[in-house]
């Protein structure tokens, strides 16, 4: 005889909801829990542990009238523009030539390029500590090859969204070339071979036949891209040593939330802070889907 | 028979010229240069970890250093718990990659393998929640790990980003490939279905749970924002947390932050030497949703 309870995990339509439960109990308990508790604090005038009340709209008010604030929408933005600017068109033409055929030991540099992956975010922000140092390697090198004077990289407000997207770079290339390597595999070689029969330029080809057949992977970059460039943290955090980098110039959404709930305590602003993150990544996220016509698409 | 053509079609497809040519060796060139940027960085922070005290800067012109020195490591594991964070990192990158892996494997086979209500919908739910910036749920996370009593411990670490979608979409794509059939003969045989997911299941899901299992792990050992809520005493703190404090503390000591992190990053180098085409096969795939 078969005891209730092993009836019951093994009868046919129970089997599927025991397999789903690990994950969905963690997902539901740590991921949407916390989503709608953020968003109650986030009217709640919610400080430390203990005082909550009902403020209304106030947190969302007081936020928008932060200086601050204000300042870290604008730098993430203009740093997530930075990155999408540069980490679109240099890893997808980087991919398309390390597929052209036209290097030897492309497998090679593909990994070399990758390498800076593996690193931590916070390894990344030492090495560029100390390497945009004043008397740093990047001065030394533009001093000796190009004769420009030194640059306090670390100490001036206007480099510090340059000397995060310089880190961007250094860290997202090599695996931004791998998701466009990956989307290059899996267009049809015919196509080229048809096209170079009409007698097509390698620059039309990369025109009319690779760029629109990347659009996917493309949306893709672009939208990880515009998630990860407002997520921002750990570089800044690393570099301006937990500070905000001269005169806010290197503060970010992320650093200022973090700022806000565990150096002020302050957990119903940040809360909103939040809240107003969340609703640009995803707003950002469908202007691209859009953009991109993934809504139009029959399929 | 025709004349062999002058232009074939390489391995991904696209049209090649055989042997060298003036653009061939131009573009070759230029990815030497290229590459030499990109490693640069960890050459430096290799080499600047083995410089004298104090000759960080002194001796930068030095690209080869005519002197080094251990002076760094040696304060490393005297003056500071790094052999405590080490030994933390291994353990709770370990535990963090096993959970994420079990909750990937099982739930990726229901999402896959079954049919139940309101499983697309769930499925599109959990992707979308990718897009939930993290810095949202910190205050909730903190609170309730306080609640949970779970501060300080390796568990109120991995626990709360253990759940990941990426993974979960992942091992449902690699399901989507493996046979009913296999499964079918084995319920016909009378296996049950945990029987099946043991002894079925997993052994042909090799491949990906050893990828899962490679890109986790990289994804903990480099992680730092959840870990430094969760972490103040710094004998509980991992690699990222403790170089992150290493900075704090010593903030004009280069040689001692490099020399943390050489010895945080060179193990993932070399062992990603051995596993380079799975790492990156597997980040192609984990972001694509291509195997």
């Amino acid at each position: 005889m078969l005891s209730p309870i092993t009836a019951i995990i093994h009868h046919k339509k129970i089997v599927p909801f025991i397999f789903l439960a690990p994950f969905m109990i963690v997902f539901l308990v740590f991921k949407v829990y916390p989503v709608i508790l953020a968003i109650i604090m986030s009217f709640q005038n919610f400080q430390g542990v203990q005082s909550q009340e009902w403020v209304g709209l106030s947190n969302y008010q007081n936020v928008f009238q932060l200086v601050r604030f204000n300042q870290a929408l604008t730098n993430t933005t203009v740093y997530t523009i930075g990155t999408l600017l540069i980490l679109i068109p240099l890893p997808l033409v980087l991919a398309v030539l390390l597929d052209s055929g036209r290097v030897v030991q492309s497998t090679l540099f593909r990994t070399l390029i990758f390498l800076p992956a593996l690193t931590s975010l916070v390894v990344a922000g030492t090495v560029f500590r100390l390497i945009l140092a004043n008397e740093g390697f990047l001065n030394l090198a533009l001093n000796s090859l190009f004769g420009l004077p030194k640059m306090r990289w670390l100490d001036t407000a206007d480099l510090a969204l340059p000397s995060l997207i310089l880190v961007a770079t250094w860290r997202w290339t090599g695996i931004n070339i791998l998701y466009f390597n990956a989307g290059l595999v899996n267009i049809s070689r015919e196509l080229y071979e048809a096209a170079a029969i009409d007698g097509a330029s390698p620059l039309q080809m990369f025109w009319r036949i690779t760029l629109p057949l990347l659009r996917p992977t493309t949306l893709f970059v672009v939208v990880l891209s515009i998630i990860g460039g407002y997520q921002v943290f750990v570089e800044p955090f690393i570099i301006y040593l937990g500070g905000a980098g001269p005169g806010d110039g290197g503060l970010t959404m992320a650093l200022l939330i973090y700022r806000t709930a565990f150096t002020s305590f302050n957990f119903g602003t940040a809360a909103a802070m939040g809240v107003i993150l969340a609703t640009i990544i995803f707003v950002f996220s469908l202007i691209q889907f859009r953009f991109f016509g993934v809504f139009n698409r029959e399929d | 028979m025709t004349e062999q053509v002058s232009v074939y079609v390489s391995q991904t497809g696209r049209l090649v010229r055989p042997r060298f040519s003036a653009s061939k060796i131009l573009l070759t060139l230029l990815f030497v240069l290229l590459a030499f940027i990109f490693v640069f960085p960890l050459y430096w922070m290799v080499i600047s970890s083995l410089r004298p005290d104090g000759r960080v800067f002194v001796d930068a012109f030095q690209l080869i250093p005519t002197e080094l020195s251990l002076d760094s490591y040696n304060t490393l594991f005297e003056e500071e718990p790094y052999g405590r964070w080490f030994l933390n990192s291994i353990v709770q990158t370990a535990g963090f990659a096993i959970t994420a892996v079990f909750l990937c494997t099982t739930g990726g086979y229901a999402l896959a393998k079954f049919r139940f209500r309101f499983r697309n919908l769930l499925f599109v739910l959990i992707l979308v929640s990718q897009m939930i910036p993290f810095h949202l749920l910190i205050v909730s996370l903190f609170l309730m790990i306080i609640r949970l009593g779970l501060v300080e411990t390796y568990w109120g670490a991995i626990i709360p980003i253990a759940a990941s979608p990426i993974g979960l979409f992942f091992f449902r794509q690699y399901m989507l490939s493996i046979d009913d059939e296999m499964l079918n003969a084995a319920r016909v045989d009378g296996a049950s279905e945990y029987q099946i997911f043991w002894s079925v299941v997993l052994p042909n899901a090799r491949p990906a749970i050893a990828t899962l299992f490679i890109l986790f792990s990289l994804e903990y050992w480099n992680n730092l924002l959840w870990p430094l809520i969760v972490f103040r005493q710094a004998e509980n703190m991992p690699l990222a947390v403790g170089i992150a404090r290493l900075v704090n503390q010593y903030r004009t000591s280069y040689d001692l932050v490099m020399a943390g992190s050489t010895l945080a990053t060179l193990p993932i180098i070399i062992l990603f030497l051995f596993l380079r085409r799975q790492v990156m096969a597997g980040l192609a795939a984990t972001g694509t949703g291509m195997k």
